[in-house]
């Protein structure tokens, strides 16, 4: 310990409590507006109409019960959504991982901005391309069917989980694959025995955040779908235009809806999704 | 392995992309110098034309000045509250995992469901309101349909969106500065901004980089959660390139325009993306 300077530990104690001012207010700001929507979805709403301001009582369920049939064929978007999600995200991390590894093991000039020009790429706003690549599907037979969906929709995520996943596999040390290789293991061998397990809390939280992009995408499946694969942001905006003067229920309990399996699914993995990191280091649990 | 395995791996990636990426995004890129539209029989080259419209028109210049005030407060203020929610997370204590996980939060709305969130939560049943009415003060009006007040409510949004997924991200970054490092430098009584400069921020540089180049490319793609929260309005207050391009494709069917502004919105991300190239030093990757 060095040398302390006057007023540190007055300084500390200002440290302290300004670190639990910003996150009391962060939790706060984060989760009433949640909270709110959650007790509309229940029909316990604010009622402004007296004073003091009280509550719309008692709780209900029959918004959940309307949104089913209000949305038409909610249970079918919500199907739709998790199938499509659970296929894309397959898609994207089974090929950028394949793609990440080769490019983590080759040695090669201009790597750097290879790997680089990846997460340039998965800066570039879907915007770009959607109005071209609709046409496209168009043409192939692919729009409004569940490949079109799905193939699209990995290709807006695949250069990210690039990036990300050769950044795990840059951390995993060479010699084992080494060993396996000396004692006769084939490629597939290597990727599937000794390359995977080492990366697998990196490879299961990158499938879980790709997982969550692909179920609130929302631009790729509608300029791709008519009618047939629509998933639950498409839904949503046809059915809650900023024109219309809906029901705040109602809606409250679509939200509610459409957020719960991924709710469920990131505290399931939340473990894993504390050790994530966009760029590892070495040295990081996890890489 | 062999040269031929590496590109055997990178095969299905190349499968993937090639046809529903770079097609596309070539392909639209040299049809907007042209008429094309899907019915269109006959393509005419029409050079810089779809541009010029593009440009002259009124409501897209609006949208571009739009979105660059967004991008101008959203992205410092997202890294701003990024940095400094991740540095208050970094002592352990309980209740942390929680509160990591709830940084996530927002993020797991997608934007549509965020923006139709907001256009009730900014309305009559919303926190304001309650708050007003606790006030004994008039009802106020949503301020999404207030000349003036939109684009700041529609900024606010955003930044509930998108700021704690910026901690998120930024958390091992931050977790990776050896805290012995700051210790030291807060004992020796170093002020706090020169900490954050000397102690925090080279260490955290390139995952910063990263993080705000990803900010910035989907922040200039802004249009979902405008959409559902005013449609753009009032007026065209809140109206944003990526929601003009969106609007003129698929609901005006006026293709070339989309196209065209499509790519200006690439025009402007590209540039940074090279710096981001130029930025990055060799041993960040």
């Amino acid at each position: 310990m060095g040398r302390r300077a006057p007023g540190w530990r007055a300084q500390q104690r200002k440290h302290l409590w300004g670190r639990r001012a910003l996150l009391g207010g962060s939790v706060l700001a984060l989760t009433v507006p949640l909270i709110w929507t959650v007790l509309a979805s229940l029909a316990i709403k604010p009622d402004t109409g007296a004073w003091p301001p009280g509550w719309t009582f008692p709780p209900s369920a029959g918004s959940y019960v309307e949104v089913m049939n209000a949305v038409p064929g909610f249970p079918r978007v919500l199907a739709t959504s998790l199938v499509l999600s659970i296929t894309a995200t397959l898609l994207t991390i089974g090929t950028a991982f394949l793609a990440a590894y080769s490019l983590a093991r080759w040695r090669f000039r201009g790597k750097r901005v290879v790997v680089q020009g990846f997460l340039v790429l998965a800066s570039l706003p879907a915007m770009a391309y959607v109005i071209p690549l609709s046409d496209f599907t168009r043409e192939v037979h692919l729009r409004d069917t569940f490949a079109g969906v799905a193939l699209a929709s990995a290709a807006v995520f695949a250069p990210l989980a690039v990036y990300v996943l050769y950044g795990y596999l840059e951390q995993v040390p060479r010699a084992l694959e080494e060993v396996a290789r000396l004692e006769g293991a084939g490629l597939y061998h290597v990727m599937s025995r000794v390359v995977a397990p080492a990366v697998a809390p990196g490879l299961a939280a990158t499938a879980v955040l790709v997982f969550v992009l692909n179920w609130n995408l929302f631009l790729v499946p509608t300029a791709l779908t008519l009618r047939h694969m629509r998933t639950i942001p498409v839904a949503l905006s046809d059915f809650y235009t900023y024109e219309r003067e809906l029901e705040w229920s109602n809606a409250a309990a679509a939200l509610t809806l459409s957020l719960l399996p991924v709710a469920v699914l990131v505290v399931l993995a939340h473990r894993i999704l504390e050790r994530f990191s966009l760029s590892p280091t070495p040295g990081e649990p996890g890489g | 392995m062999t040269p031929r395995q590496h590109l055997l791996l990178l095969l299905p990636l190349a499968a993937l992309l090639l046809p529903f990426l770079f097609w596309p995004a070539v392909f639209g890129l040299a049809s907007s110098f042209t008429d094309y539209a899907p019915a269109e029989r006959h393509l005419h080259v029409v050079g810089l034309q779809n541009y010029a419209a593009t440009l002259e028109n009124e409501d897209f210049r609006l949208a571009f000045r739009n979105v660059l005030v967004i991008v101008l407060v959203t992205v410092p203020a997202e890294l701003g509250v990024g940095v400094a929610v991740a540095y208050s997370l970094r002592d352990r204590f309980r209740g942390r995992g929680l509160v990591r996980i709830i940084l996530l939060v927002p993020w797991l709305l997608s934007p549509i469901a965020v923006g139709v969130m907001w256009h009730f939560l900014y309305g009559s049943v919303g926190m304001l309101s309650y708050l007003a009415a606790w006030l004994r003060l008039p009802a106020v009006p949503s301020p999404l349909a207030l000349p003036g007040w939109a684009l700041a409510a529609v900024i606010a949004t955003e930044i509930w969106r998108k700021a704690p997924l910026a901690s998120f991200l930024l958390l091992p970054g931050v977790l990776a500065v050896p805290s012995e490092q700051w210790e030291h430098a807060m004992l020796e009584g170093v002020p706090l901004g020169s900490r954050i400069r000397q102690v925090l921020l080279p260490p955290l540089r390139p995952l910063l980089f990263t993080v705000t180049l990803l900010l910035l490319g989907d922040t200039l793609g802004t249009f979902d959660s405008v959409l559902m929260m005013t449609g753009g309005g009032p007026g065209s207050e809140t109206l944003t390139p990526a929601l003009y391009s969106f609007q003129q494709a698929f609901k005006a069917y006026n293709w070339p325009i989309g196209v065209a502004s499509a790519w200006l919105i690439v025009a402007a991300v590209l540039p940074l993306g090279l710096a981001y190239l130029a930025l990055v030093r060799p041993g960040d990757a």
